[in-house]
């Protein structure tokens, strides 16, 4: 089963008298642990996407199951304690509560999921290690850079145990190194948690640590490919080994 | 649910702000030290005026016959207390009476070569206790003797006004029992100031033997006047002492005029506090809808952690609750301060309180009372008011769609 299925799923915004179809007939399935990245031009669909995956907004037409289960129509509080359950969200601003610690940050999809405080408190400290942030924990997020913001979204996004993770062009606002650990850390914790990855972006850098790439154009899929990471780009260097905090995952 | 990080995010919210938070604080507090104070001075002053009335006017029960009109001063034998003493002394023998003595009032105009005035003459008994804050209110001269014959005891302010003094003459002129003008001279024995203008004004005392004599009303009285250990003891004074032909009255029936204009003076009063409470409320509402669009992406994400709406809405509330109760604790602190200066150096309000007739007798100061319960109901009613500001920001944020709210910049 996959993690989500798409069928026939259109999404049209009216602004006024215009009316612009972001997305149209898109039918896709995620399969568990993928790491998949959806490119394509600018206005072409791709945060739309991941917004309707994310059962953060509703298709005009067509169905999208998760894990199986028709969630298309689901109202506003179901559609939260599904999000709250099964998908983390990693955006391109560094979506942290800002009068939160790192810590907290993470702590607190467990807290919004009632998960008892010594399960809390491991995986936090779990995640923030796995993301090379332990020593920081208790940093607001102002107080640490854009690439350990970044950081402390994704162990926040993996905090609940997700099904399915997205990622709305997570490197667009970090430099080439930062952008560079960010997604060998998401592909570190794809491989360990099995949780699927799903994350748009125009940056071919970033494109060539996937192993499936989706394309839209206009709101269509004009191609849909595995690949292998290519030699020469930013994933094949030999970092993930050394990076900060790659330690295995004890309750993936 | 994660109720003690929704506290703890409504209150770093509120640090992180911090002029903000400090301003819409002042507001608040501002409006419960100005609730305090305004509710402290009313209720005082009304207090008081009823204290004074009683003290100096009414006393706690009078035993009247029922024909007595009291607009009239009636001097008519058969409006007066046949027997004033003998129903004083029973009164006396009553355990929750203090004090009970007869009085006979008059109208009277006194006069000076050059001037005259109208007056309200309390024909007393001077050895009573009943008067003795008549007595300690005398500043000038000497108080009255029993047996004093041509003496008077006029207050301070009167005499000011007509320009006499202790020793001088007066001339006073009463209508008596059977309806003929009287005229008699007195020498004015002493000068009296309760620090009541109209009282000081308008009252002038003489023994009551010699204003029966020259009333021509025999042993009679006006009323006999009941002072009790504590006013709550009216009722019972009241009913013991009713009899054929009397009409026992309390201080509620006396001061009828005085509680009724107090409860109009407090229902305007009432509209006062909702109109302090309704700004408190805009303050907190604007400052609550300004935090609520400085942090719309931040209710995105939060949506997208999958809060639900109610508990968006929830957060904010807490977050209005914690301001609401910061600034009602540091406004009953600075209220507190405010109402214990008013409360003994009190507020001047001059002789403003001559007006409106003998009904509310009110001195040249305002002093405001500390009252806890009535206190204590401001601050939660302005509690409540700040959570029903807060209800439509609340609301607002809560209504958010996930995928708008992240997209705001
Ligand atoms: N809320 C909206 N109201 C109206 N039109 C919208 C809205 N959101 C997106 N669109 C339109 O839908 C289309 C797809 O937008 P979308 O944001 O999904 O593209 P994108 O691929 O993410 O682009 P970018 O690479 O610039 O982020 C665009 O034409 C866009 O103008
Ligand atoms: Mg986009």
């Amino acid at each position: 089963m996959p993690v989500i299925r798409l069928e026939g799923v259109t999404k049209t915004y009216i602004t006024g008298e215009v009316t612009a179809t972001a997305l149209s007939q898109i039918t896709l399935d995620i399969e568990v642990g993928e790491f998949t990245a959806i490119v394509g031009p600018s206005g072409s669909g791709k945060t739309t996407l991941l917004q309707l995956m994310g059962c953060l907004d509703r298709p005009d037409s067509g169905v999208i199951q998760i894990n199986g289960r028709d969630v298309t129509r689901l109202e506003a509080d179901q559609r939260a304690d599904l999000r709250r359950e099964q998908i983390g969200f990693i955006f391109q601003f560094f979506a942290l509560i800002p009068v939160l610690s790192a810590y907290e940050n993470v702590e607190l999809p467990l807290l919004l999921n009632d998960v008892d405080a010594d399960e809390r408190r491991r995986r936090v400290t779990e995640l923030l290690d796995a993301v090379g942030l332990a020593d920081k924990a208790n940093r607001r997020p102002d107080q640490l850079s854009g690439g350990e913001q970044q950081r402390v979204a994704i162990a926040r996004a993996l905090a609940p145990r997700p099904s399915l993770v997205l990622a709305d062009e997570p490197t667009a606002n970090l430099d080439t190194e930062n952008g560079r650990q960010v997604m060998q850390i998401m592909q570190r914790l794809n491989e360990q948690t099995g949780t699927a990855f799903v994350f748009a972006t125009h940056d071919p850098r970033v494109v060539s640590f996937a192993r499936r790439v989706i394309r839209l154009r206009d709101g269509r899929v004009v191609d849909d490919g595995v690949q292998v990471p290519e030699a020469t780009s930013w994933a094949a260097d030999d970092y993930g080994m050394d990076s900060p905090g790659s330690c295995s995952l004890s309750f993936c | 649910m994660a109720w003690r990080r929704l506290w703890v995010i409504g209150a770093r919210d509120l640090m992180r702000n911090r002029r903000r938070t400090a301003l819409s604080l002042i507001a608040v507090a501002l409006g419960m030290a100005l609730l305090m104070v305004l509710n402290g001075l009313v209720q005082g002053a009304l207090e008081d005026a009823l204290q004074y009335s009683i003290r100096y006017q009414t006393g706690h029960v009078q035993v009247r016959k029922d024909s007595y009109e009291e607009e009239k001063l009636s001097l008519k034998w058969k409006d007066l207390l046949e027997e004033p003493e003998a129903l004083a002394a029973r009164a006396q023998a009553l355990p929750e009476v203090k004090y009970a003595a007869p009085v006979l009032w008059l109208n009277g105009i006194v006069n000076t070569s050059d001037d005259s005035a109208g007056v309200r003459v309390f024909g007393i008994d001077v050895s009573s206790p009943v008067y003795q804050p008549i007595r300690d209110a005398t500043t000038a001269g000497a108080f009255l003797t029993a047996d004093d014959r041509n003496g008077i005891l006029i207050g301070k302010r009167l005499a000011d006004e007509l320009g006499v003094d202790v020793g001088r003459k007066i001339v006073l002129d009463i209508v008596d029992a059977s309806g003929r003008a009287q005229e008699s001279t007195f020498i004015i024995r002493g000068l009296f100031t309760t620090g009541l203008p109209f009282y000081d004004q308008n009252s002038i005392f003489l023994p009551i033997a010699k204003a029966q004599a020259f009333a021509g009303t025999g042993d009679r009285a006006s009323a006999v006047v009941v002072m009790l250990r504590h006013a709550d003891q009216a009722d019972k004074v009241t009913a013991a002492l009713q009899g054929p032909g009397l009409k026992v009255l309390t201080w509620k029936d006396l001061n009828a005029i005085l509680l009724a204009t107090a409860r109009v003076g407090l229902s305007f009063y009432y509209i006062l506090d909702l109109i302090v409470m309704l700004i408190v409320a805009v303050i907190i509402a604007n400052t609550l809808l300004m935090a609520v669009f400085e942090r719309v992406r931040e209710i995105g994400i939060l949506s997208a952690l999958g809060m639900r709406s109610a508990q968006i809405r929830i957060m904010f509330l807490l977050e209005a609750i914690l301001l609401g109760m910061a600034g009602i604790l540091a406004g009953a602190m600075v209220g507190s301060i405010g109402v214990a200066y008013l409360a003994h150096v009190g507020l001047a309000i001059g002789d403003v309180a001559t007006v409106g007739g003998g009904a509310y007798l009110m001195g040249t100061r305002m002093y405001a009372r500390f009252m806890p319960g009535l206190f204590a109901g401001l601050g939660a009613a302005t509690l409540f008011v700040v959570v029903l500001a807060a209800l439509y920001p609340a609301w607002f944020a809560s209504r958010l769609e996930p995928v708008e709210a992240l997209r705001a910049l």
